[in-house]
């Protein structure tokens, strides 16, 4: 399966990649492979699909890095659609690829003076201040850009990363539970937050941290992270109960710290996974013999 | 009665013409609506009026998910009297009167263009060129009240319902070819596609509300009667319970 690609017909080429895009599949290396066999009939034949196919290939090329067929596919856009704002992203796309970040800057500055709506070229330049390593100044844009879209949520998980890693944490929390308001349903979201809290500390994030993990586990059981989280906080708040002797509450914690330590013990049972079981054994090791 | 028979040529001159001319008159249409359609601009305070109305929504209707503390900070900033966001933007009423728009003009304009135009010239040429002619007859029986609809342009008290006449024809024809455009023209083929690429993609939500300063109003009003209710509040015994049913059903 993995090396027949050279064997295909046109049609059959040409009816893998529109499998690929419908499915969005990446698949970047396969793509190029393929777009071999149809650049061999030449591109013409493809028709209606043409261009479609030529995006599909540059973006597979950029992933691959083999610049000179991405610049033929943009070359090749580019005469079709001069004026064209999509076509412009990827200019700056090749140039972002090739680290020439001054010139993606201005070519993406230029699609955003031209369109002020232009949210995908927004984004694309708080990606490159990322990858230069700007985290404050793509935060800086990203907050900006939040302002205008701010229902953005890939925008806000993201903004929530970017503060993550420059450690202000109660930001980051903020994000994250604009996050939670879009997708209330999703583990991960609950899960996310909870983890911000937990890092956070102190008593009143440990009893957030905790109901969050909850939430994560009561959306999905299977929830290893969440699991190891409720773990945590719960011994975390179980020392602090044990100080401040609050007994109710100490007794709560303490059935939720078992609780999440059979349910660990259950799954691991469950699914003989290598990894699983040394989770187990980590979590024993850390637990507070009462 | 006598059955009518219809002259051979009123079938080559009249019936097939009147087909073929109203079905290339609407592929001629179809392209020249593509040539004249412009991309709609939108306006950044648009998309940002409607992004924030979702945001605000999302919030009445999961901020439960959230502490008590994250969603009064949220709804203070959106309905504070003096700083929140509903109150300090002032975004101007659109006027009623679309003629003042100029954009609205003119795709109004092309709406009639290619659209009633064609059919008033074509339709006109049709009835003047072609009238008075029977072309054809519908093989059921039908009641006097299809007379006006189908004998347009023939006022035979005495003739039969089911013949249809030339400017009959023609009406019938620009309905019904509608299908055909579809089967000939695509539907959702690689035309449209292309045509996407030529536009950005301007992500969703881009409708706007058509007068934001009564959204943003409506809005504020729902904001500020929500009540904060901590769906997390007994989580931890629903957990707990809920695994404790599910041991004993195993």
């Amino acid at each position: 399966m993995a090396d027949n690609y050279s064997e295909l017909s046109f049609n059959e080429a040409k009816d893998l990649l529109r499998q690929w895009r419908e499915n969005n599949e990446r698949k970047s290396d396969e793509v190029l492979r393929v777009w071999s066999v149809i650049f061999e009939h030449g591109v013409k034949k493809l028709g209606n699909e043409k261009h479609l196919v030529l995006e599909q290939v540059f973006y597979a090329a950029l992933d691959c890095h083999y610049y000179t067929v991405a610049s033929y596919c943009s070359l090749m856009l580019q005469e079709e659609f001069p004026g064209s704002f999509r076509v412009a992203r990827h200019v700056a796309a090749l140039h972002e690829a090739q680290e020439n970040y001054e010139e993606a800057l201005n070519t993406l500055n230029n699609i955003i003076r031209l369109d002020e709506t232009n949210a995908a070229a927004r984004k694309r330049v708080v990606a490159i201040l990322k990858a230069q390593g700007q985290i404050q100044a793509a935060i800086k844009e990203l907050v900006d850009y939040l302002k205008k879209f701010m229902s953005d949520v890939e925008a806000w998980q993201e903004l929530s990363e970017l503060y993550l890693q420059v450690q202000e944490y109660a930001r980051a929390a903020f994000c994250a539970e604009e996050l939670l308001l879009h997708q209330p349903h999703n583990h991960l979201a609950h899960q996310r937050l909870a983890d911000i809290r937990y890092t956070m500390g102190g008593v009143e994030n440990m009893e957030l941290a905790k109901l969050y993990y909850c939430k994560a586990l009561k959306l999905n059981p299977e929830n290893m992270r969440a699991l190891l989280g409720l773990f945590l906080t719960t011994n975390n708040l179980l020392t602090h109960y044990k100080s401040s002797g609050n007994s109710g509450k100490r007794k709560e914690a303490w059935r939720l710290c078992q609780w999440a330590q059979a349910a660990t013990a259950r799954q691991t049972r469950a699914r003989p996974e290598p990894n699983a079981a040394p989770l187990a054994n980590a979590m024993l090791q850390l637990a507070i013999t009462d | 009665m006598a059955e009518l028979l219809l002259d051979p040529n009123i079938r080559l001159w009249v019936f097939l013409p009147i087909v073929i001319i109203t079905f290339l008159v609407g592929i001629v249409r179809h392209y020249v609506s593509i040539i004249l359609s412009s991309q709609k601009k939108i306006e950044l305070l648009q998309v940002q009026d409607s992004q924030v109305m979702i945001r605000a929504r999302l919030l009445r209707e999961n901020g439960k998910y959230l502490p008590r503390q994250s969603f009064a900070m949220r709804r203070h900033w959106f309905n504070n009297e003096e700083t929140g966001y509903f109150k300090v933007q002032k975004r101007a009423a659109t006027s009623q009167n679309p003629m003042t728009d100029p954009g609205m003009m003119t795709d109004m304009l092309k709406g009639n263009v290619t659209n009633v135009l064609p059919m008033i010239v074509i339709g006109g040429w049709i009835n003047w060129m072609f009238s008075g002619f029977l072309t054809t007859k519908v093989p059921f029986p039908l009641t006097l009240r299809f007379k006006p609809m189908l004998q347009r342009g023939v006022e035979l008290a005495y003739l039969d319902a089911s013949w249809v006449s030339s400017a009959s024809w023609y009406f019938l024809n620009v309905f019904g070819l509608r299908t055909i455009y579809a089967l000939v023209l695509g539907e959702n083929n690689a035309a449209d596609q292309s045509k996407i690429m030529q536009e950005q993609m301007s992500g969703a939500a881009m409708a706007m509300p058509p007068d934001p300063k009564a959204a943003f109003k409506a809005e504020w009003e729902a904001l500020e009667i929500t009540e904060h209710k901590w769906a997390l509040a007994t989580i931890e015994t629903d957990l707990l319970a809920s695994f404790v049913e599910k041991e004993k059903t195993h």
